[in-house]
């Protein structure tokens, strides 16, 4: 495979973590306007981990995983109980929030006679970890689509079960759901937790990709580009915000087609996708179908 | 004294900043109260006039009066285009969906404006050649004078419409309950479009303030206008008109202070906590019913 193709495949797959993120949290009902925030918090505790304190990689990206979850339940706490345009605006204040701390965050160890660690505006640079350790980009492709394969299989296992079935019942109806013995408020905070899990795992393969990172990557465009994946992949079945990315980066910014006019058809494509399937390309009925049709 | 000469000085200069947030406020909330869906492709729109008139005074000889004309033109043509893909079709269906196409709507402008006039920053005719008035040991800008006495105008008008006129007793209809206003013979999508007009319209005045009193346009434009729109809005209680200039003059107010005294990074983290906090402890003035 040519290089061009490896970068693209990989870009795919980093960004499915961050729309799974959001599909998670649409299925339970609440719009989130800030996984780019726990995307972000992955991929500096990562790039500390392994650039600052030596450590091996597979522990950083799990550091990193509970880094995103437990800052998704310090969000989720006092905001869960919003709902709609009021929850969305709070996470987005959240992440906001971290993205500027991000800007004033500086804390630097010199390692080799050269500074590293996250340095304010600047961003954090020599994440070197993959290079140093002579992973080749073709091993780093495989090992993250095995990574987005293990939780899109397990999200689909989620998904058939008891669980799944409430996680869909808080988003369609909360009190009903409160009322057939969910527990809504604890189902929701799990449910954000593993949100932000999932965001931070691919924020830390992210970091570790780009060997740099700097608090621009982690503005609202990613929150909102997340959503829009999840929303025109489908929400029915964890494989339609893959669907969703994989339409946008891997068919739009990767062909060339449309160099200088790729917003503009996928914009365009996006608002039309939606008025004729507003819950996407993969939504339950398709899903339902595909279903019946092949099992 | 230099103290309170710096804090009526920033006060002034808040209230400035504060009055372009307060209009874009209440562009926002009037689409939002209406349709209750939130237009993310608000600022975009904005973006999209204030460009129009920027290529326009690039290439001819105008006046300001004309491209002030066009501003709004641009906006309200933008808004229509929003309006038709995004919110229209999305009536009575999703409202994730609408704002999810408002959103890639607000790809479209932005990569647009980009092709269009490719540098970063481009100049604007200034609004005010001259320098600004001088009271004492304070500096008040001409245009912003133009921009709070706009930001009164606008308010009263909207009263006016919103209070005194059939059309405005349609959108409060519509406001407090769209089936009941349906029913009673009201054509609901045609205040849609109506009120999409008129927001758009305040929407292009506003940008076409701030980018003639700041004398230059940026493709940041369309974000930062929905950024601060959407949290004046917020601050101040969603769909709510009065809510929405308090919002604005509040955001303004304290944005201009904390820069002052701490720097524009802790300003806007300042600004954000602020609309956390008071969203996680559910002020009274935000507790309406459940929205998007």
């Amino acid at each position: 495979m040519d290089e061009h193709a490896i970068g693209v495949l990989t870009n795919i797959a980093l960004f499915s973590f961050v729309a799974l993120s959001a599909y998670l949290l649409l299925l339970a009902g609440e719009l989130s306007f800030g996984q780019q925030a726990f995307f972000g918090v992955g991929a500096y505790a990562a790039g500390i981990a392994t650039a600052m304190l030596g450590l091996p990689l597979p522990l950083a990206v799990l550091i990193a995983m509970v880094c995103g979850a437990a800052a998704a339940v310090l969000v989720g706490l006092p905001t869960l109980r919003l709902r709609g345009l009021y929850f969305a605006m709070a996470t987005l204040a959240a992440a906001e929030m971290l993205r500027i701390l991000f800007e004033l965050f500086r804390w630097q160890v010199e390692i080799d006679g050269e500074a590293v660690g996250p340095d304010g505006t600047q961003g954090f640079r020599g994440i070197r970890w993959i290079f140093e350790r002579g992973v080749e980009p073709l091993h780093f492709l495989v090992i993250a689509w095995l990574l987005l394969g293990v939780v899109v299989v397990m999200l689909m296992l989620v998904e058939r079960s008891k669980l799944g079935a409430a996680i869909r019942a808080i988003g369609e109806d909360p009190p009903l759901a409160g009322a057939v013995g969910v527990d809504v408020g604890r189902l929701k905070l799990g449910v954000a937790a593993a949100a932000g899990a999932l965001a931070a795992l691919g924020g830390a393969l992210f970091a570790h990709h780009n060997t740099y990172i700097e608090p621009r990557n982690f503005d609202i465009m990613l929150g909102v580009h997340s959503l829009a994946y999840a929303l025109i992949g489908g929400l029915g079945t964890a494989l339609g915000p893959l669907l969703g990315v994989a339409l946008d980066i891997g068919l739009l910014e990767s062909t060339r087609i449309f160099e200088g006019y790729r917003m503009i058809v996928f914009g365009g494509l996006v608002a039309v996708l939606l008025v004729w399937r507003p819950r996407g390309l993969l939504d339950e009925r398709v899903v339902h179908w595909l279903r019946t049709r092949f099992s | 004294m230099a103290l309170l000469a710096d804090f009526i000085q920033n006060t002034l200069d808040g209230l400035t900043a504060g009055a372009s947030y307060a209009l874009l406020a209440l562009g926002f909330t009037l689409i939002f109260g209406v349709l209750r869906r939130a237009n993310l492709s608000y600022g975009p729109a904005i973006l999209f006039g204030a460009y129009c008139a920027t290529w326009i005074s690039a290439s001819f000889q105008v006046g300001l009066l004309v491209l002030f004309v066009i501003t709004v033109g641009g906006t309200v043509l933008a808004g229509a285009y929003v309006e038709r893909l995004c919110f229209a079709p999305h009536r009575r269906g999703s409202a994730i969906a609408a704002m999810v196409a408002s959103f890639a709507l607000w790809m479209q402008f932005e990569e647009l404006a980009t092709l269009a006039l490719p540098r970063h920053l481009y100049g604007f005719p200034a609004l005010y050649e001259g320098g600004p008035l001088i009271f004492g040991p304070f500096f008040l800008r001409v245009e912003s004078v133009v921009m709070l006495l706009t930001g009164i105008a606008i308010c009263a008008a909207l009263w006016a419409i919103l209070y005194r006129s059939r059309f405005g007793t349609a959108v409060r209809a519509v406001i407090d309950d769209p089936a009941a206003a349906e029913l009673s013979g009201i054509n609901v999508p045609r205040v849609f479009i109506q009120v999409f007009a008129l927001a758009s319209a305040i929407g292009g005045l506003t940008g076409f303030l701030i980018v003639s009193s700041q004398e230059q346009v940026t493709p940041m434009l369309g974000m930062w206008s929905t950024l601060k729109g959407m949290l004046a809005m917020m601050l101040g209680g969603l769909g709510s008109l009065p809510g929405a200039v308090a919002g604005g003059l509040a955001l303004g107010l304290l944005e201009a202070h904390s820069q002052w005294y701490l720097g524009p990074q802790v300003r806007d983290l300042l600004a954000y906590l602020l609309l956390f906090v008071l969203l996680a402890l559910r002020a009274p003035w935000m507790s309406t019913r459940s929205a998007y």
